[in-house]
């Protein structure tokens, strides 16, 4: 990684950063170390290959429906009374989140690579239901490795991928249990291609993930370009993995004019709380005993962000205070929610609603009105309804 | 490279060495205590003992559940490293090796950890997810080597010929031949794919091959024996031996047997 820049990406083994303070590598069993560098070169060969780049660009567009649009949000702009907020409007693409320009990346990758079967782990079911579209769409075979309390709590993804045809293996606990589980399934089926939904686990996964996100910050550059005659000032994401604002703020890492926020989930806010450790694959920060025995962590109503730890990218960009990362609480994600619903006609899923409760509460009020925020609206509620109905419904009444 | 470990495999009794591992602590750390004591009467030659962690990726169900019960239990690495000083204060010529994830020893940290287990004993490490990709394998190999210990590595049936190199390179005291790819206590190991894989490994180095993976019975056991590997490794069938007979009041006694019926066919 060269002094001069957060965008050159890890180093050969994976690290983000140098020396001790470096972030990432390579911590998974002797059995999965040959398919990880056989993917790793697959990735570097295929994204030097124009016809490749040209045919994910083609379903991006055609299968996902990108580029998403970056959207005025001018009844909550007027509401809060200070900076203008840009919703990127990810919750519109294909099966509904940013999940699935990762996953229709990654099974092209596969594809190109040979593999005939897939594998995946998932949290809010996201990644789980459009990697099954994308497995339907190019023919193959997908076993998805989620937890119960999630494939409780995100029905609508679960039947969704069950009628794509793919295969459930339910484990007891939440995404932390799954992604465990996803690599023990993998080490079990070493020829399977395993497509991770987040910029998590061992290298190369957070760089290829990071990749193929990286398109949402292209789109807002020139989206912003062309709307406001100028790049946003700030971009907020929701953090669990870090997979949606990493893809966001990818394109801007060298430009401090412009500001980056990243929200975890108040009870699994890694980056906030945790300390660096080793686990699932990578060094990072996480929550944990202080003996690095066992990972800690509390459960948040935002599935897809119910994680004790996080993508060593942002763990890296913290320690560089490259990137500010803050929390947000369930209270306060569900009265975003409400803000959202009712200013601007859309219904979000509550992940995103972390970094839009960061937004409405602590950052657009005091700024001034020619100030932009880009807030990622990484995807959309209708897996949440029950959850929301529950914890709100009489709000609405 | 561990001296123990040297005498161990240039003694020629038993022709295969048995290698057995329990979870440290498992089920209290006085029970544990016990159950060594008696597998070590009764012709084990290394104890692979492991710590626990709870994002370990590569343990089946039986194996896990173990860990779950010891950290539960709130037993901690600290009071393995305990329990090797009690098992060597009981014998010196078993072989120690501790086993587990690089989670606990990233934090206790390595330098430390490393002392702390010559102090007690213990001969060997191997760390699971630690390939010699990863920093932190290249500062527990030093600090072993400095230390006169032994690093012990994983070959995998997926392991490549240049892998394979590298990672006999930088073997010490023995290589971990995994049998099967999959978690631990799942599959069965076959006995022509073990033989081709220990012929790969001896055509490159004297270093002692143990076969570790699928062996369920002492039938398996003499089958994977006469591949011509130096050790027989047998995990979750003894893990689960103890976890099926917990409320029995002969369960050590029993278990010995057990340890014995695999030993037997090894000498």
């Amino acid at each position: 990684m060269t002094k001069n820049s957060y965008k050159t990406g890890p180093d050969e083994l994976g690290y983000y950063g140098e020396g001790d303070a470096a972030m990432g590598g390579m911590a998974v069993g002797e059995t999965l170390m040959p398919a990880l560098h056989e993917l790793n070169q697959g990735f570097e060969e295929a994204i030097k290959d124009k016809k490749f780049l040209d045919e994910f660009a083609y379903y991006c567009k055609h299968y996902i429906g990108r580029p998403s649009p970056l959207y005025f949000a001018e009844n909550l702009t007027k509401e809060l009374g200070g900076a203008r907020i840009f919703f990127k409007q990810e919750h519109l693409n294909h099966t509904g989140s940013h999940k699935i320009t990762n996953s229709l990346f990654q099974v092209l990758l596969a594809k190109r690579m040979g593999k005939k079967s897939l594998i995946c782990e998932s949290g809010a079911g996201q990644h789980y239901s459009a990697t099954a579209a994308v497995a339907a769409k190019f023919g193959m075979p997908l076993i998805g490795v989620m937890g119960e309390v999630d494939i409780a709590r995100v029905n609508q993804n679960i039947i969704k991928a069950k009628h794509y045809g793919a295969k459930l293996k339910a484990v007891p606990g939440t995404l932390k249990e799954a992604i465990t589980d996803a690599i023990k399934t993998w080490t079990t089926n070493p020829d399977f291609a395993y497509i991770c939904g987040s910029v998590v686990s061992s290298h190369p996964f957070p760089k290829i993930v990071a990749f193929a996100q990286s398109i949402i910050g292209r789109e807002i550059r020139e989206q912003s370009l062309e709307q406001e005659g100028k790049l946003p000032d700030m971009i907020v994401g929701c953090v669990g993995g870090g997979s949606n604002f990493a893809g966001a703020i990818y394109d801007f890492l060298d430009e401090p004019s412009v500001s980056k926020i990243g929200v975890e989930a108040h009870e699994t806010a890694a980056l906030s709380n945790g300390t660096p450790g080793i686990m699932q694959g990578m060094k990072t920060y996480m929550l944990q005993t202080d003996d690095g025995a066992k990972s800690l962590g509390g459960m948040s109503l935002g599935a897809g962000i119910t994680y004790f730890s996080v993508g060593p990218l942002h763990s890296y960009l913290k320690d560089q205070k490259a990137v500010t990362y803050s929390s947000a609480t369930d209270k306060e994600m569900l009265e975003a929610y409400k803000i959202i619903a009712r200013t601007e006609g859309i219904c979000s899923a509550l992940e995103p609603m972390a970094a839009a409760a960061e937004v409405i509460f602590r950052q657009a009020k005091n700024k001034p009105k020619d100030y932009t925020i880009c807030l990622s609206l990484c995807g959309r509620g209708e897996k949440d309804l029950d959850t929301i109905q529950e914890n709100i419904g009489k709000d609405f009444e | 490279m561990s001296e123990r470990f040297k005498k161990i495999f240039e003694n020629k009794n038993p022709k295969t060495k048995l290698v057995s591992y329990f979870v440290g602590c498992y089920p209290t750390p006085h029970e544990s205590f016990k159950l060594i004591k008696e597998a070590i009467e009764n012709g084990v030659s290394i104890l692979e003992i492991g710590y626990c962690t709870s994002e370990a990726s590569a343990e089946g169900p039986v194996i896990k559940a173990a860990h779950d019960h010891v950290l539960k239990s709130g037993y901690s690495l600290n009071d393995t490293i305990k329990l090797i000083d009690k098992i060597r204060s009981y014998n010196k010529d078993v072989g120690i090796l501790l086993m587990g994830y690089i989670a606990n020893l990233y934090k206790y940290p390595i330098k430390k950890f490393v002392d702390d287990i010559k102090k007690a004993g213990a001969d060997a490490v191997l760390v699971v997810d630690a390939p010699h990709e990863l920093k932190e394998e290249n500062e527990l190999r030093d600090a072993l080597n400095d230390n006169g210990l032994s690093l012990i590595k994983l070959a995998a049936p997926t392991t490549d010929q240049k892998r394979l190199e590298d990672i006999i390179k930088i073997s010490s005291g023995f290589i971990y031949q995994v049998n099967v790819s999959g978690v631990t206590g799942v599959k069965s190991a076959n006995e022509t794919d073990v033989a081709n894989f220990v012929k790969r490994i001896k055509k490159l180095t004297n270093i002692p091959v143990c076969s570790g993976f699928g062996i369920k019975s002492p039938e398996d056991a003499k089958k994977v024996a006469n591949s011509g590997c130096n050790g027989v490794i047998v995990g979750s069938t003894f893990v689960k031996y103890i976890q099926d007979n917990l409320s029995a009041p002969d369960l050590t006694q029993s278990f010995g047997k057990q340890v014995k019926s695999f030993s037997e066919v090894l000498k």
